[in-house]
C-alpha cells in the first residue's frame, strides 16, 4: 500500500504536463500515468482537472493536439508541446525554482 | 441547469462534446485495464477508473466550454469539419422558417440568375475573343466624311494606296459583299438546286491577315491569286449542309452564279468572318471568292464599295494606325486636292478595332443593362440582409444560449455566414436554371445583338456565379452577423429577446439604412427603364414618310449567268411584275432599292446645271434610290407634286427623276422643282434629267436617321441587280406569302429570293434593339421596385410589432386608431422620401450614361423624374398601410396583461 498521495499545490499541474510533454508526444492517460510513475506515486494526478487543464492549455497554444489510432484500436488525442508551449515551460521553471528556492530559505531560517 | 426549458436541444450541442467523450471514454477504458490487471473484476475496475476521474459530465462540460470559448486554434481541417455542424444548424435553422428561407432564396435566384444571365451576353458579346489568332491587332479602315456620313466604304484605287509600304500595318485585305446563286444552269444533280448564299469577294489574304487557317485544303493561292475570282473557300456550315461533310470537296469544281469554280478550302467551324456585322458587310459569311482589289488601281476612287481590314505590327496600337492614315490622307490629298481637300468636305480615313465595329453599337445598351441589373443585385442583397436581421431578433435568444455555452465570436459570425451562404447557395443554383432559361428566351427574342447566337454558360460564367454567391452571401450576412456578434449572454437572456428596446432599435434604424439604399437603388433603375420606355414611344410614333403596313416585301437578286444584261433584267422585272400582279389580292405590284426601313444605304453626288459651288464648299450630296411605277403608293410615301413614274420612263425615252421636298426646298426654293433639270453625275444616260415629282422626304434608316435630300431614279431608265419587290395587298398578306414562291417559280423556277417581310415587320425589326432594352430594363426595375417594397413593408411590420405596448397604451388612453395609421405610413413615406430624393439625384447622374440610347426625350427628362418619384411614394404608400392597418388591430388589453 502506497503512502498517501501529496495533493497538488496551485498551478502546478500545467507545469507538469509541459514537462512531461516536453519528452515527447502523449495522450492524457499516458500524462498522468507518467507523472505518477516518475514521483513513484508520491503525486496523484487529479484526473478530473486534467483533461480540462489539457484543452485549457491547446487553447492558449502551448499544446496542439491531433487524433491518431490508439493501441486499443480506436482513435486518441495525442498532444503535443508546441514553441509557444515550450518557451512557457522554460519561464515556469525558472519561477520554480525561485520559488522553491525563497520557501527553502525562509524554512531553513534561524 | 438542467431543468430549464431554454436549454437547447442535445442535438444542438457544440461540435466538440463527441470529440471530448472519445477522449474521456479512452482515459476510463485504460484505466480500466489497468485496474484488472491489478486483479480487480472487470466491474470494479471500471467503476475505480470512474471514481478516479469524479464527475465525468462535469469534466466533459468544462472541456467544451472552453473548446468554444473561441480562441480555438485550429487548423483548416478542424475548422471544415466544424463548420459541417454550422451547415446542418443553419439547415435546421432555415427549416425552422422555411418562409423566410423560400423568401430570402427566390430573392437570391430571381437576382443571381439574372446576373448570370446578363453576364454571359456581356462576356459573349463583348468580352469574348474573336476566334482569329490576330483578334488583338485587326482594325478596319473606311473613308469617313463627318457626322453625315462618319463611315463609307473605300475604292480600289485608295486600296491599293494603303497597300503601299505600310508602317503600322503588316498585312491588308479588302473584301466586299456580292450575293450571288449557288449551283443553278447544269446538267443535274443535287449540287444543282440553286441556293442563294453570301459570298464575299476579298483579297487572296484575308486569311492571312485575320490569323485562321483552313480546316481543310490549303486555303486561297497568296500569290498571283486568281484575278477571275475562280478560287473559293466554303465555311464549316455550308459544307456540312450542302455537301454533306463531303472530305473530298477540295479541288472540287461546283457552280456559283453559274460560273464554274474550284473549291479550295473548307474553314473550321464558327468562322464566318465577318461574324457580325460589319459596316455595310451585314451577314455571316456562306464562302469566300478570292479576288486582286489592286487591280481595279487605275480605277474610279469614286467607287467605294470595299471594307478594309488591317493587321497592325506586332506591338502597335490603334495610335499607330491614326498616324498611318494621318500619313495617307496628307498623300491622297496631295495627289488629288479636288476629291479630297476641302474644309466643307470633311474627308478623312478612320481606324476601328474590328471587335469595337462589331459590338460597338450594342455596347452602350449592355453596359446600362448589366449596371442595372448589378444594382437589382444589391437590392437583393439588401433585402435579404434586411429580413435576416428581422429573422436576428427573434434568434437573438438562441444565440445567447450559444455565446452563454462559450461560443465565441467567430464561431458566431461563422454561424450567420453559413446560413446567408446556404440561402446564396440555393438561390444561386435556382439563379442559374433561371439563367438558362432567360438566355434561351433572349435568343429567341433575337433583339439583333451581334455574337448573341454564340453565347453560352462556360467556364468563366460559372466561376463568375459562384463569385456572385459568395458575394451576396456577404453582403446579405455581413450586418446581420455583426449584430449577433455583439449579443451578449446577459443582456439577450435577460430581455429574453422580444421586448428588449435598445437593441432592437439600432436593428430597426439599420433596417430602414437598408431600405433607404433598397429605394435609392429601385429608384434609379426605374428612371432608366421610364427614360427608355418614354423613348421607344416616342420612336414608334415618329414619322418616317415610310407607310403600307401591310404591304409584302421581298429581295430578289437574279444570277448574272441568267441574266447578263439591263435588258434581261428588266424583262424579268416586267414578268414578275405581271405575274405577281395576278395572284389574288394583290392591288399592285412594284420594286425600290435600297429598300427602306432595311438598313441599307446609297448616297453620292449629283450637280444642278448653273448652280456654282464655291470653292472649299461640298457638292451638292444625295440618298438615291431607284423604283418602279407604284412604289411611292405601295410603301404610302406621299406624292407632293407632279407625278409618278410610268411604264413609258424606260430606256431610250428622256430621262427623269422624282426628288423629295427637302432637295426641292433647298436647290428651287419658293418655285416648282417640277420641270427643272438635274445632272445626275452620270447614272443616267444622257446624265441629265427632268424632275417630274416631288414626294415627301423619308428617314431610310429609320426616325434616328435624319437623312440627306433624296433622288428617286426609275429603275427602268438605272437597273439594278438587287432590287425589293413590293406587293400591295388588300386584306390579310399571309395568303399572299404562300403563294408567293410558286408565283416566281412560274416566271425562273428556282429564282432565289430573300428576306421576305411586311412593312410592319420591317418596321417592328427596326425598333427591336430599343424594344429589347426598355423591356429588360424594365423587367429589372419591375424586380427593383418589388423589393424595395417589400423591404419597406417588412420594416413597418416589425416596427409596429415593437411598439405594440405603446401602440396599444395609446388606444387604451383614447387614441385613435386613424392617428396609429397615419403615425405608420408617415414612418413609411419619410423612409421612401429619402430613399426616393437620393435616388433621383443618383439617377440625374448616371442617366448620362443612357443619353446615347435616348431618342426624343433627354436623360434628364423631368416629367419622368417626377412620375418615379410619384409612382414610388405611391407605392410606398400602399405598403405602410399594410402594417399599419395591423397597428390599429392591437388589443390594448392584451398587451397590457402581457
Amino acid at each position: 500500500m502506497p503512502p498517501t498521495p501529496l495533493s497538488l499545490p496551485q498551478g502546478t499541474l500545467d507545469l507538469l504536463i509541459l514537462r512531461t510533454l516536453a519528452a515527447g508526444a502523449s495522450h492524457g492517460y499516458a500524462i498522468a500515468r507518467t507523472i505518477e510513475e516518475t514521483t513513484d506515486d508520491a503525486l496523484r494526478i487529479e484526473e478530473g482537472s486534467l483533461y480540462p487543464a489539457l484543452h485549457r492549455m491547446q487553447q492558449r497554444r502551448w499544446i496542439s493536439a491531433e487524433w491518431r489510432q490508439s493501441e486499443l484500436g480506436k482513435k486518441v488525442k495525442i498532444y503535443a508541446l508546441t514553441t509557444r508551449g515550450r518557451a512557457e515551460l522554460r519561464a515556469r521553471v525558472d519561477d520554480w525554482g525561485q520559488l522553491t528556492d525563497a520557501v527553502g530559505k525562509v524554512l531553513r531560517m534561524g | 441547469m438542467p431543468d430549464d426549458p431554454r436549454r437547447p436541444r442535445p442535438s444542438t450541442l457544440p461540435p466538440a462534446g463527441g470529440d471530448v467523450d472519445a477522449e474521456l471514454e479512452f482515459h476510463l477504458e485504460m484505466q480500466t485495464r489497468r485496474f484488472v490487471a491489478q486483479g480487480l473484476s472487470p466491474d470494479a475496475a471500471r467503476r475505480q477508473a470512474r471514481e478516479r476521474l469524479g464527475d465525468v459530465a462535469r469534466v466533459r462540460e468544462a472541456c467544451a466550454a472552453i473548446d468554444l470559448s473561441g480562441e480555438a486554434p485550429m487548423t483548416a481541417r478542424a475548422w471544415l469539419a466544424g463548420w459541417r455542424y454550422d451547415v446542418r444548424d443553419a439547415w435546421r435553422a432555415l427549416r425552422r422558417a422555411p418562409l423566410h428561407a423560400f423568401a430570402c432564396a427566390a430573392t437570391l435566384a430571381v437576382a443571381i440568375g439574372a446576373t448570370a444571365a446578363m453576364f454571359t451576353v456581356f462576356n459573349a458579346v463583348l468580352l469574348a475573343r474573336l476566334p482569329y489568332r490576330h483578334a488583338d491587332r485587326l482594325v478596319m479602315v473606311w473613308n469617313s466624311y463627318g457626322a453625315s456620313l462618319p463611315q463609307a466604304a473605300v475604292s480600289a484605287p485608295e486600296f491599293a494606296d494603303l497597300l503601299d509600304a505600310p508602317r503600322a500595318f503588316d498585312a491588308l485585305a479588302a473584301i466586299t459583299v456580292q450575293p450571288v446563286g449557288l449551283g443553278g444552269a447544269c446538267g443535274g444533280g443535287a449540287d444543282c438546286a440553286p441556293e442563294r448564299v453570301t459570298s464575299y469577294v476579298a483579297s487572296a489574304g484575308l486569311f492571312d491577315v485575320l490569323g485562321v487557317a483552313p480546316a481543310l485544303g490549303a486555303g486561297f493561292h497568296e500569290r498571283g491569286a486568281p484575278a477571275e475570282g475562280t478560287e473559293v473557300v466554303l465555311t464549316d456550315a455550308l459544307w456540312r449542309r450542302r455537301y454533306g461533310s463531303d472530305p473530298a470537296i477540295v479541288g472540287r469544281a461546283v457552280r456559283l452564279d453559274g460560273r464554274v469554280v474550284t473549291v479550295v478550302g473548307v474553314m473550321p467551324p464558327g468562322i464566318r468572318f465577318p461574324d457580325a456585322p460589319l459596316g455595310f458587310l451585314r451577314e455571316p459569311a456562306d464562302l469566300w471568292v478570292a479576288y486582286d482589289w489592286t487591280l481595279g488601281r487605275s480605277g474610279s476612287r469614286g467607287d467605294q464599295n470595299l471594307a478594309v481590314v488591317a493587321r497592325l505590327r506586332e506591338g502597335l496600337g490603334i495610335a499607330d494606325a491614326r498616324a498611318e492614315l494621318d500619313r495617307r490622307e496628307a498623300q491622297f490629298t496631295a495627289a488629288f486636292p479636288g476629291r479630297y481637300a476641302g474644309e466643307a468636305r470633311q474627308w478623312s480615313l478612320m481606324a476601328v478595332p474590328v471587335l469595337e465595329q462589331m459590338v460597338g453599337d450594342v455596347r452602350t445598351a449592355l453596359v446600362v443593362l448589366f449596371g442595372a441589373v448589378g444594382l437589382v443585385l444589391l437590392i437583393a442583397c439588401a433585402n435579404v440582409a434586411n429580413l435576416s436581421l428581422a429573422r436576428a431578433a427573434s434568434r437573438r435568444r438562441d444565440i445567447a444560449v450559444r455565446a452563454a455555452l462559450g461560443a465565441g465570436r467567430a464561431r458566431l459570425v461563422r454561424q450567420v455566414f453559413t446560413e446567408a451562404l446556404l440561402l446564396a447557395s440555393a438561390g444561386g443554383v435556382a439563379g442559374f436554371g433561371l439563367a438558362t432559361a432567360g438566355l434561351a428566351a433572349l435568343k429567341a427574342l433575337d433583339p439583333g445583338i451581334p455574337r448573341l447566337a454564340a453565347a453560352s454558360i462556360d467556364l468563366r460564367v460559372l466561376l463568375f456565379g459562384l463569385a456572385l454567391v459568395a458575394g451576396t452571401a456577404v453582403l446579405a450576412g455581413l450586418l446581420p452577423a455583426w449584430r449577433l456578434s455583439g449579443t451578449t449572454p446577459r443582456g439577450a437572456l435577460q430581455d429574453g429577446g422580444a421586448r428588449g428596446s435598445g437593441h432592437s432599435a439600432i436593428a430597426t434604424t439599420l433596417r430602414r439604412g437598408l431600405v433607404v439604399v433598397e429605394v435609392t437603388l429601385a429608384v434609379v433603375v426605374l428612371v432608366g427603364a421610364g427614360l427608355l420606355m418614354r423613348s421607344l414611344s416616342a420612336l414608334t410614333a415618329a414619322p418616317t414618310g415610310v407607310d403600307g403596313r401591310e404591304t409584302v416585301t421581298f429581295q430578289v437578286t437574279p444570277p448574272s449567268s441568267s441574266y447578263e444584261n439591263g435588258e434581261r433584267l428588266r424583262e424579268l422585272h416586267t414578268r414578275l411584275v405581271e405575274r405577281l400582279g395576278a395572284l389574288p389580292g394583290v392591288r399592285g405590284v412594284s420594286a425600290i432599292s435600297p429598300m427602306p426601313l432595311a438598313g441599307g444605304g446609297w448616297s453620292g453626288s449629283f450637280f444642278i446645271p448653273g448652280l456654282e459651288v464655291p470653292e472649299g464648299q461640298p457638292e451638292p450630296h444625295a440618298e438615291f434610290s431607284a423604283v418602279l411605277p407604284g412604289a411611292f403608293q405601295a410603301l404610302g410615301i406621299s406624292m407632293l407634286e407632279g407625278r409618278d413614274f410610268t411604264a413609258f420612263d424606260t430606256t431610250g425615252a428622256p430621262g427623269v427623276v422624282v426628288v423629295d421636298q427637302r432637295l426641292a426646298d433647298k436647290y428651287w426654293p419658293g418655285r416648282s422643282a417640277i420641270g427643272q433639270r438635274l445632272d445626275t453625275d452620270g447614272r443616267l444616260d444622257p446624265s441629265e434629267a427632268t424632275v417630274i415629282g416631288v414626294v415627301r422626304h423619308i428617314h431610310r434608316a429609320g426616325p434616328r436617321d435624319d437623312g440627306e435630300p433624296q433622288i428617286y431614279l426609275p429603275l427602268r431608265q438605272y437597273t439594278l441587280r438587287t432590287v425589293y419587290f413590293t406587293l400591295g395587298v388588300d386584306g390579310d398578306p399571309a395568303p399572299v406569302r404562300t403563294s408567293l414562291r410558286a408565283a416566281i417559280d412560274d416566271v425562273d423556277a428556282g429564282l432565289p429570293i430573300t428576306d421576305v417581310r411586311t412593312m410592319a415587320e420591317r418596321r417592328g425589326r427596326l425598333f427591336s434593339p430599343d424594344r429589347f432594352n426598355a423591356f429588360v430594363l424594365s423587367l429589372f426595375a419591375g424586380v427593383a421596385l418589388l423589393l424595395a417594397v417589400v423591404g419597406l413593408s417588412a420594416v413597418l411590420a416589425s416596427l409596429v410589432t415593437e411598439r405594440r405596448r405603446e401602440i396599444g397604451i395609446r388606444l387604451a388612453l383614447g387614441g385613435r386608431p386613424a392617428g396609429v395609421v397615419r403615425r405608420v405610413i408617415g414612418e413609411g413615406l419619410a423612409t421612401a422620401m429619402v430613399g426616393i430624393a437620393i435616388g433621383l439625384g443618383a439617377a440625374m447622374v448616371l442617366s448620362r450614361g443612357l443619353a446615347g440610347l435616348l431618342f426624343g426625350v433627354t436623360a434628364t427628362d423631368a416629367g419622368t423624374y417626377l412620375a418615379i418619384g410619384l409612382l414610388l411614394l405611391g407605392t410606398a404608400a400602399v405598403a405602410s398601410w399594410i402594417p399599419a392597418r395591423r397597428a390599429t388591430r392591437v388589443n390594448p388589453v392584451e398587451v397590457l396583461q402581457a
